[in-house]
C-alpha cells in the first residue's frame, strides 16, 4: 500500500511537469557550481600560466600551481551553499505539493474510504519525496563527476567519488528535512497559500536567522562554510555557541565541508556530533508528518 | 447476508460544542435505495462521513455490512463505495490512471482490467484515456461512480450526487443507480435535495431535521400517509415545517 501511494504520487507529479522542473532546478544549480568552478579555474590558471611565463623569461622561480594545493573537490564547494539555499527551497515546494492535492482537491476523502491506514498514507508520501530527491541527488553526482572530468581533464579518484556520494547522501537527508517542513506547514495550517508562506518563513529562519545568532551575528557565516573564528570567551558568544547544535544549516555546512574534505580537519566524533541534529530532525519531522496526517480532517471539504 | 446493511444506534456527533447529529436510530436493509433528505446543515454529510469511516462519531454507534464503523474500520471500507458531492481526482492523470490507483487501494488483483471493465459497465469507456482535469461535471461524476463501484461494494454511499449535473446527467445518474441496484444488488444510501429524483429512484426515505431523524418509511407508505399532498416535495415541506 505504501508503494502504491508513493508510485502514484510520483506519476502525478511527473505528469504535472513539476517533477522535471524541481529536479531540473536541483541538478541545474549543481551544474552551475561546476561551471563556476571551471570558469574560475580557467581564469586563474590562465593568469598563473602567463605569470609563470613572465617569471621564466626573467629567470625567476615560479610558484606551484595554486590548484594543485587545493583539495580535488574544492571545485564543488559552492554546492554546499546551493543545497542549503536553492535545494532546500525546492524540497520545501516539493513537500508542499505532495500533500496539497489530496487536501484541497478532496481526494483524501476518496482515499480514506478505502482500506488504507493513515500511517501507510503518510509513509507513502514520505517515500515518494525521498525517491524524487534521491533521483535528484543521483543526477547531481553524475553532473559533479562530469564537471570534475571537464575541469581536471581526468576522472576523479575512487576516494573522491565516495566523498561525492557521501556528500549527496547527506544532502538528501538535509533536503528531506525541508520537504517535510513543507508537508508539516500545509497539514498544520490547512490552507495552501498560508502553508507555503509559513514553510518559506521556516526556511528563512533555518537558513538565515538561526545561523546569525549561533555564529556570533556574522552575516557571512550564513553563506560561507568556514569555521567561526570569533572567540567564545565573551558572555554573549558563549550563549550563542551553545545554541549552535540547533542550527541545522550550520551543521550541514560544517559536516559537508568535512565530507568533501574542503574544510579544516576535525575528529570524526566531532563531525558525527554535528550531524546528529540533522538526523534527529529527520526522525522528528517524519513523526510529526505521520501524526498530522493521522489527525488531519480529510472530510472538511465536505459540504455540510 | 444476515442483518441490516446499515444500522445506526443513537448516533450522535458534535463539532466542538455544536451538536450536528442528535442520537439517530436507523436501519436500512440490503437491496434498499435509501434517500436521506434534509435541509442544508441538517447533518446528512456528517452521517455519511461517519458511515464511510472518515470521521469518528462522538456518541452512539453505527455499523455497515454488520461491521462497526469505529472498531472494524478496515472491514467497513472493504464493503463500501463512496461518491462525494463534488468529485475531484488527480486532474493531470487520465480517468483510467485514477481508477487504477483506487483499484489498487481497494486491493483488486488486476486494477487496470477492473478499471476498464467498470468504465465499460457504465458506458464510459470513451473517457478512459482522457485527463480528468479536462472533464465536465457530468464526466467527472461518471468516473467518480466508477471509482465507487469498481470493487463491487455491498453498500454505495452517494453524497448529493446530482450536484452540478445537467438534466441529462441527472437522468444518466438515475439509470446508473437503478442498474447497480438491480444488476449488482447494491444497497444505496443517497443524500440528496432533488426530491423528483428521490421519488423515481428511492425505495425508502428518511428525513433529517437539525440532526434528528424525524421520519423514515418507504416511498409507497409515505405517499399513502400523506394523501392530500400532491408530490414528495409537498410532503417534505410539510415535514420540515413541523417544529422539532
Amino acid at each position: 500500500m505504501i508503494s502504491t501511494i508513493a508510485v502514484h504520487q510520483i506519476v502525478a507529479l511527473r505528469r504535472r511537469r513539476v517533477l522535471a522542473t524541481l529536479l531540473g532546478a536541483i541538478v541545474g544549480v549543481n551544474l552551475l557550481a561546476g561551471v563556476l568552478g571551471w570558469a574560475s579555474r580557467t581564469t586563474i590558471s590562465g593568469v598563473f600560466d602567463e605569470s609563470v611565463k613572465l617569471l621564466n623569461t626573467r629567470g625567476l622561480a615560479s610558484p606551484p600551481n595554486p590548484f594543485l594545493l587545493k583539495p580535488t573537490l574544492s571545485l564543488l564547494s559552492n554546492e554546499i551553499i546551493y543545497v542549503t539555499m536553492i535545494g532546500a527551497l525546492v524540497a520545501l515546494v516539493l513537500g508542499h505539493l505532495v500533500v496539497a492535492e489530496d487536501d484541497n482537491g478532496g481526494i483524501g476523502r476518496l482515499v480514506f474510504s478505502r482500506s488504507i491506514t493513515r500511517l501507510q498514507f503518510a509513509a507513502g508520501k514520505i517515500v515518494s519525496v525521498a525517491a524524487i530527491l534521491g533521483a535528484g541527488m543521483l543526477g547531481c553526482v553524475g553532473v559533479s563527476i562530469a564537471a570534475l572530468v571537464a575541469v581536471n581533464r581526468t576522472f576523479p579518484s575512487g576516494g573522491a567519488i565516495v566523498r561525492l556520494f557521501g556528500f549527496f547522501a547527506f544532502s538528501w537527508v538535509y533536503l528531506m528535512l525541508f520537504a517535510m517542513v513543507g508537508m508539516v506547514n500545509l497539514l498544520a495550517t490547512n490552507r495552501r497559500s498560508l502553508g507555503l508562506l509559513t514553510a518559506m518563513g521556516t526556511w528563512l529562519v533555518i537558513t538565515f536567522v538561526i545561523p546569525q545568532f549561533t555564529s556570533g551575528l556574522r552575516p557571512s557565516q550564513s553563506l560561507n562554510p568556514i569555521v567561526d573564528p570569533i572567540s567564545t570567551s565573551q558572555g554573549f558568544f558563549k550563549i550563542t555557541s551553545k545554541a549552535r547544535p540547533f542550527s541545522v544549516s550550520e551543521q550541514f555546512k560544517a559536516v559537508s565541508g568535512r565530507i568533501l574534505a574542503t574544510s579544516p580537519a576535525e575528529s570524526t566524533g566531532h563531525t558525527i556530533a554535528r550531524a546528529l541534529p540533522i538526523f534527529g530532525s529527520f526522525v522528528l519531522l517524519a513523526l510529526i508528518v505521520a501524526w498530522l496526517i493521522n489527525v488531519h480532517d480529510y472530510a472538511r471539504c465536505a459540504d455540510e | 447476508m444476515s442483518g441490516p446493511a446499515i444500522e445506526l444506534r443513537g448516533l450522535a456527533h458534535r463539532y466542538h460544542t455544536e451538536p450536528v447529529l442528535r442520537g439517530i436510530d436507523l436501519r436500512i436493509e440490503h437491496g434498499e435505495i435509501f434517500g436521506f433528505l434534509g435541509h442544508n446543515g441538517a447533518g446528512k454529510t456528517t452521517a455519511v462521513n461517519i458511515l464511510t469511516t472518515l470521521i469518528t462519531p462522538t456518541g452512539g454507534s453505527a455499523s455497515v455490512c454488520g461491521f462497526d464503523v469505529v472498531a472494524q474500520r478496515s472491514e467497513v471500507t472493504s464493503c463500501i463505495g463512496y461518491l462525494p458531492s463534488e468529485v475531484r481526482m488527480y486532474g493531470h492523470l487520465t480517468a483510467l490512471e485514477n481508477l487504477e490507483f483506487f483499484a489498487k487501494l481497494s486491493g483488486l488483483a488486476k486494477p487496470r482490467v477492473a478499471a476498464k471493465e467498470t468504465l465499460a459497465f457504465l458506458d464510459a469507456s470513451d473517457l478512459g484515456d482522457r485527463r480528468v482535469g479536462s472533464f465536465s461535471s457530468g464526466m467527472r461524476q461518471r468516473v467518480g461512480i466508477a471509482q465507487a463501484v469498481m470493487h463491487k461494494p455491498q453498500v454505495l454511499f452517494l453524497d448529493e450526487p446530482t450536484t452540478g449535473l445537467d438534466p441529462l446527467g441527472v437522468r444518466q445518474l438515475r439509470e446508473t443507480i437503478l442498474r447497480l441496484n438491480r444488476e449488482l444488488g447494491m444497497t444505496v444510501f443517497m443524500n440528496t435535495h432533488l426530491l423528483s429524483e428521490v421519488a423515481k429512484v428511492c425505495t425508502t426515505i428518511g428525513v433529517l431535521n437539525h440532526g434528528e431523524l424525524i421520519y423514515k418509511d418507504s416511498i409507497e407508505a409515505t405517499t399513502r400517509q400523506f394523501p392530500n399532498e400532491g408530490s414528495l416535495e409537498d410532503i417534505y415541506v410539510r415535514m420540515e415545517s413541523v417544529p422539532v
